[in-house]
């Protein structure tokens, strides 16, 4: 009659399917996601009153200002909630009642995982329908000669491309923050969250260092931490897409193939340390 | 993913532990492999533009706080990574758009930037397909500098060198040379070389005088290679007018333009198929007397020249 | 086969700036609890009982040593559906209701539907969660978490239950109901290993105890045993002469003025008869007799005090060479 967590590949799945709804659940209910999701929105309409102002650039900056908004936030929600999925938990305690029960460690740290990039999933997605709300409002109110001129139509599916790679990187970043709550406290792994996602931005930058810094040395460490660190600006397409140039298929594959790679590579890590972990 | 720990054990003993390090190595280099390849097939997006919403360097310098030295080396990274991108790119439509922007950025967050300035008077004004062909753009750049860093005479002299080579207005160039000229410090030869430059604007002679100045004086290597490379293309000039001159002396003989080396070498007008002071071979037009450099040579394409060259055919 | 068992477990912490040094929280912990029974793991606060509770849920990795429940090792999988935890001051999650708790843990045993349902309603009947089951766990008090923190740790009706200071903070209402649902497991043949500080509790529970002083298991038996030992007798006495005073008192286990001209004398029992006869001899009148028995404060102050004997006695470094006898 009960199912077996020891045994049984399946078994296994459906106990991280329960860690991952439940911090669904726990995420839905927090006051700051909450908040963060409510502002984003609101943000996204807001700047239709922005485009107002600016003459003529007004689809570009809604566009712009959407996408821009959903990664920010995707940011904040990916970080904030994502150190609290195991720094928060460990520190107050309530990880010791769970892990007594029959769960895993591995089987935690996954469903955490999940269940972080299925509200990730749910409010990317929210996001993505105000921002085509708001710019489909303005296409109808529009007059045809003027959207004519427009580099996309307002509404321009290819936009989804962005939002997907945006997706990706927040998985990526998520699973970032997921890695450094296993290893250090919750105010350290989320300033090294952001620096990293910083540095991820510029990583492009790193390699070609020796045009700044005279010492080859500091340029071999500069390339080296180039391939390591996580690459996050190549998954920022908003430019392309909001002036219309084709992202090909290919590109979108492989810098998803590149995400999730890495993915795997820090949720085994972080599987890794927190096998091992004392709480104590 | 059940895990059994033995009693007086932890989780993953250590051969475990080699294995689980292995796979995340692994797992690394399957992103890296992933990244490398679509970075070989597909351009980078050219998502600076966005940092250029803050097309004023004064608000990005009030943004940048207590970090603008570093956004000025990115800055000028990201020049020269664009400028190096751009040149070897096969699309037409690549542009060398931001170089400028670039640059101008970078020198505003560090106006003692002194390589972006030298960088920006060399290959903005480079033309296309070397560059943009922006001296104006060049010139604002330099001025810049100057106001920064009055006692840098260099400037001075790129400013007035832009007038001469570029914009091809003498009295522009001359009149900056003699500015430089009164800087404390400058070199003794810039007071001679605005004369000079009046008297002899626009010939030949004039050019290779400064491009030597230059190269002999440059404490910079690109800066010194780009002169030697400048000077050089002013030898195949030179050597494209006696080619000229062998032509025309040809056709007097014959009656014809040659249509072949074998012919001017046969003649003993020419001692051998003549190559440019880089190796590649000259291209004879044929029945026309003109000669041109190849398109295959690191010279090309040789730069206009102020004043036409002597007209073979007259 | 014992519900639970230790062999030499010890549990070593790296403690200093560059992590060099070594903090030994328990030390060789030897014991074993049949089934059925209910064992007072006591000692003063850091001896080590929290530390040996993780051990033994895996919460933390033993350095050396054995732990087994039911015969398994004490981190495996299998093991954890026969058995229950009450942390210490539980804290659970915020933002989910008492009832979406139990629901979420019962669905990680694997019940189905119906049956978690009826299990859940069923717990939270007999912890005395009513209509507040609906509330979000943010707004729980300290006591109703505790109540919620015990349904928790039956919802799989385990055979083994560890509770980590069950009564701490509690009200003396709620310690008695604690102490009813402790008897109430015993009754219905669970086994129950808790920890805690407070003596008079667990007097009245526990069938086995033992004794936890710095990390290492200083005492360990019968409670019925230890309180079946009678003390001895208190004579008391009046006008006992400084001659006497010295020559019986030193006989004496313990002799004690009390008041002017009043003392007491703790005696052996078989001796009773003899001091009363000396007493008299010297002069003295016996004023009363009474007999004392063992409680678990006695036991447990005179381990702790041989302990820290013991320890001022032993090197500066906190490492034990042998386990002390055990009484």
């Amino acid at each position: 009659m009960t199912e077996s967590a020891s045994g049984g590949f399946v078994a296994s799945l459906r106990v991280v399917g329960h860690v991952a709804v439940h911090v669904f659940k726990e995420s839905v209910r927090d006051r700051i996601l909450y908040n963060l999701v409510i502002f984003a929105v609101l943000l996204i309409a807001g700047s239709y009153l922005m485009g107002q102002i600016t003459a003529g650039q007004d689809v570009k900056i809604i566009k712009d200002l959407g996408l821009a908004a959903t990664s920010l936030f995707g940011l904040f929600i990916a970080v904030f909630l994502g150190i609290g999925l195991v720094s928060k938990e460990v520190q107050r305690r309530s990880i010791y009642s769970l892990l007594a029960k029959p769960v895993t460690r591995p089987q935690f740290v996954l469903g955490k995982y999940a269940g972080l990039v299925l509200t990730l999933a749910v409010n990317v997605a929210v996001m993505i329908a105000a921002h085509y709300s708001v710019l489909g409002v303005m296409s109808w109110l529009e007059s045809p000669e003027f959207r004519a001129g427009w580099e996309a139509p307002a509404t321009d599916p290819a936009m989804l491309k962005a939002f997907f790679l945006i997706f990706v990187q927040l998985m990526l970043i998520t699973a970032v923050a997921l890695f450094f709550s296993t290893v250090s406290s919750a105010a350290l792994a989320a300033a090294l969250t952001i620096g990293l996602y910083i540095v991820g931005h510029f990583n492009a930058d790193l390699r070609n260092f020796e045009t700044v810094v005279d010492s080859p040395a500091a340029a071999a460490l500069a390339r080296g931490f180039y391939y390591v660190l996580p690459n996050l600006a190549p998954f920022d397409v908003k430019t392309a897409v909001v002036h219309a140039q084709p992202v090909p298929w290919g590109y979108i594959a492989l810098t998803t193939a590149y995400g999730v790679a890495y993915v795997a590579a820090l949720l085994l890590a972080s599987i890794v340390v927190f096998s091992r972990r004392d709480f104590k | 993913m059940p895990t059994e720990k033995a009693p007086s054990a932890r989780v993953s003993p250590p051969l475990g532990g080699l294995g689980l390090a292995l796979a995340i190595a692994v797992l690394l280099g399957g992103a890296l492999a992933a990244q490398t390849a679509r970075d070989n097939r597909y351009a980078a997006w050219e998502t600076e533009s966005e940092l250029l919403y803050v097309q004023s360097g004064a608000a990005l310098t009030r943004l940048g706080l207590a970090f603008d030295d570093l956004l000025a080396d990115l800055y000028w990274i990201r020049a020269v990574q664009h400028y190096g991108s751009t040149k070897i790119a096969d699309e037409a439509d690549r542009t060398y758009d931001l170089l400028y922007p670039f640059l101008d950025l970078a020198t505003t967050l560090d106006p003692r930037f002194k390589i972006a300035y030298r960088f920006g008077a060399i290959f903005l004004t480079e033309a296309y397909p070397d560059g943009p062909g922006r001296p104006e753009q060049a010139i604002a750049l330099l001025e810049k500098g100057v106001e920064a860093m009055p006692e840098r005479w260099q400037y001075l002299m790129d400013i007035g060198f832009i007038h001469y080579w570029w914009v091809h207005d003498y009295e522009a160039a001359a009149e900056w040379f003699r500015t430089a000229s009164e800087v404390d410090g400058a070199p003794w030869w810039l007071e001679p070389l605005a004369a000079t430059t009046l008297a002899q604007g626009g010939q030949r002679g004039g050019s290779r005088l400064l491009w030597q100045q230059l190269f002999e004086t440059s404490d910079n290597e690109w800066l010194q290679a780009e002169a030697g490379r400048r000077l050089l293309q002013l030898d195949a000039l030179d050597a494209l007018d006696q080619l000229g001159l062998a032509a025309q002396a040809y056709r007097d003989r014959t009656g014809d333009w040659p249509r072949t080396w074998a012919q001017l070498i046969d003649i003993g007008l020419v001692p051998f198929e003549p190559l440019d002071p880089t190796g590649t071979g000259y291209i004879l037009v044929p029945g026309t007397g003109e000669f041109e450099l190849s398109s295959d040579s690191l010279l090309f394409p040789l730069p206009s020249e102020p004043e036409a060259l002597p007209d073979p055919a007259s | 086969m014992p519900a639970i068992r230790t062999e030499a477990l010890t549990k070593e912490f790296p403690v200093g700036f560059w992590r060099k040094r070594v903090h030994r929280a328990l030390d060789q912990l030897t014991l074993s609890v049949e089934p059925g029974e209910v064992f007072g793991f006591l000692g003063p606060n850091g001896a080590g009982k929290t530390t040996t509770l993780k051990l033994l849920l895996q919460l933390i990795f033993p350095t050396s040593g054995v732990a087994e429940i039911l015969g398994r090792p004490a981190g495996s999988v299998d093991v954890r559906h026969r058995i229950g935890y009450l942390p210490e001051t539980p804290y659970f999650y915020d933002n989910l209701t008492a009832e979406e708790l139990l629901l979420y843990f019962a669905k990680l045993f694997g019940y189905a539907p119906a049956d978690r349902r009826r299990r859940v309603d069923r717990l939270l009947d007999e912890v005395g969660i009513g209509s507040e089951r609906r509330q979000m766990l943010r707004r729980f008090s300290k006591g109703m978490l505790q109540r919620v923190g015990v349904a928790q740790a039956l919802v799989n009706d385990p055979e083994v239950v560890f509770l980590d200071e069950p009564m701490s903070g509690l009200d003396p209402i709620g310690r008695r109901q604690i102490r009813e649902l402790i008897l109430d497991l015993r009754r219905q043949g669970r086994t129950v290993f808790f920890s805690s500080h407070i003596l008079a509790d667990a007097e009245s529970i526990c069938s086995q105890a033992g004794v936890l002083v710095a990390g290492r298991l200083v005492s360990v038996g019968r409670l019925d045993e230890i309180l079946a030992v009678e003390r001895g007798w208190e004579l008391v006495v009046a006008d006992l002469s400084e001659v006497a005073q010295r020559a019986i008192g030193s006989r004496a286990r313990r002799i004690t003025q009390i008041a002017l001209g009043r003392h007491a004398l703790e005696v052996a029992p078989t001796e009773s008869d003899q001091f009363v006869r000396d007493c008299i001899e010297s002069g003295a009148h016996v004023v009363a007799l009474n007999p004392l028995h063992a409680t678990l404060e006695d036991f447990f102050l005179r381990a702790v005090q041989d302990e820290r004997g013991n320890e001022g006695a032993s090197s500066d470094d906190s490492r034990a060479t042998e386990p002390p006898p055990t009484s």
